[in-house]
């Protein structure tokens, strides 16, 4: 890998890899890193059907892919690597990967958010033995069983109506009395026969041995306590930004979130950001496809002013 | 260059049978992520013809092996030396945290 480029990205969601495609069409050595696979957490979605450009519903993987594709057609490479370390040395970012350190004119930091757990007993234990985090990818397992689904907004929903294909019961517990996921998601879960919902309730225990076979679940209004059997369980009650690299570099609100105006500068000189580690971002890969190209062009502003 | 082995329910026990480390992937069709890791996996049987076998097990056909390690969640890796698993990794990784975790458990 070569140790010098004008702007490195961290991260190969969405904004990432839009960023990419503005970076490498301004002629741009241009570096894209990101610790797993390119594409981001929507390739655990089965489909997309609220991006725009596409009046039939989209296969998540194939979008990121042509995404891909269009970055590297434009001279970008991707690299599948750890950020360790960002720091601003003599008038450049140096960025710590894995075995090795590289230095960028700019950063284009586009890493995106991690799935919140709930943190309580069991649940960790239980992770990749009934406890899950993607639907598409595990569904199959759970064929003529019941499974649960936490969480209230589009991930959650969209999770239940892709498990309803395959297990014999789905039951969405969330801890509110109503949905924020968008309507028509909604109005699909009500009318869905196998999606049961338990409203205003929360886990406190993921029970079993060696695999998951129950939850415990406290009512929020009433504090009845009881214990519900199921084979597997979905997590989708949100996100936390991956901001940890830059706490020390950017302003962050109080649940890590990076404050930025709408060219997406920071605080940091040549340091941008764009996508999911922004505040307000909805989780939308529209939202952050606009925020990854918002970020590159005042990158770019930025390259140009140096020369 | 080494290549990833398919093992199925009939042969995944002499497979892992083996002083060698052996990395098991359990994956299916469906599961996007799991698609993405396989080219990481190619570089990591590649780059450790010596010490390491890669196999891959398709969940969707191999139930037995499966729910033999209570697998339930896709992509799952499995460490495994003389026949006992040493470590698992849950989840989509990139090729540096699997030489990670090859470096750490031997």
């Amino acid at each position: 890998m070569k140790k010098k480029w004008d702007v490195i990205i961290v991260g190969g969601g969405p904004a990432g890899l839009a960023a990419a495609i503005y970076s490498g069409r301004a002629l741009r050595k241009t570096l894209v890193l990101d610790k797993k696979v390119f594409g981001g957490q929507i390739i655990n979605a089965d489909i997309i059907e609220n991006y725009p450009g596409f009046a039939e519903p989209i296969v998540p993987a194939e979008l990121m892919d042509q995404m891909v594709k269009q970055a590297e057609r434009y001279g970008v490479f991707l690299e599948n690597d750890e950020v360790a370390k960002l720091t601003r040395e003599k008038g450049a970012w140096q960025i710590g990967v894995y075995n090795d350190t590289l230095e960028a004119k700019a950063i284009i930091y586009a890493a995106g958010s991690v799935i919140r757990f709930l943190g309580v007993s069991g649940e960790k234990e239980m992770l990749g033995r009934g406890v899950s985090v993607c639907a598409t990818c595990d569904a199959p397992f759970f064929l003529q069983r019941r499974v649960a689904v936490l969480g209230g907004g589009d991930t959650a929903l969209s999770e239940a109506l892709h498990l309803a294909k395959f297990a014999s019961e789905v039951v969405l517990i969330h801890r509110r009395g109503q949905f924020r996921a968008e309507k028509i998601l909604q109005d699909r879960v009500f009318k869905n026969e196998k999606i049961k919902i338990i409203w205003d309730s929360e886990v406190l225990g993921f029970k079993g041995n060696q695999k998951l076979e129950a939850l415990e679940l406290k009512n929020k209004k009433s504090g009845t306590l009881e214990t519900v059997g199921f084979d597997g369980v979905f997590l989708a009650i949100g996100t936390i930004p991956n901001t940890e690299l830059v706490k020390n570099l950017v302003k962050l609100d109080e649940n890590g979130y990076v404050i930025t105006d709408i060219s997406l500068r920071t605080d940091a000189e040549g340091l941008f950001v764009a996508g999911e580690v922004i505040k307000g971002n909805r989780r939308q890969v529209a939202i952050s496809v606009g925020m990854g190209v918002q970020a590159a062009l005042s990158c770019e502003e930025y390259l140009t002013s140096l020369e | 260059m080494a290549e990833i082995i398919s093992a199925n329910d009939v042969n995944f026990e002499s497979l892992i049978r083996n002083s060698l480390m052996i990395i098991v992937d359990f994956w299916a069709p469906t599961c996007t992520p799991c698609r993405l890791m396989e080219p990481g996996l190619e570089k990591i049987a590649a780059n450790h013809q010596e010490n390491v076998r890669v196999l891959k097990v398709n969940v969707n056909e191999c139930p037995k092996t499966s729910s033999r390690f209570f697998v339930r969640t896709l992509p799952t890796l499995l460490f495994i030396k003389d026949g006992q698993v040493k470590t698992q990794i849950v989840g989509a990784v990139n090729p540096n945290q699997i030489e990670k975790t090859l470096s750490e458990v031997g």
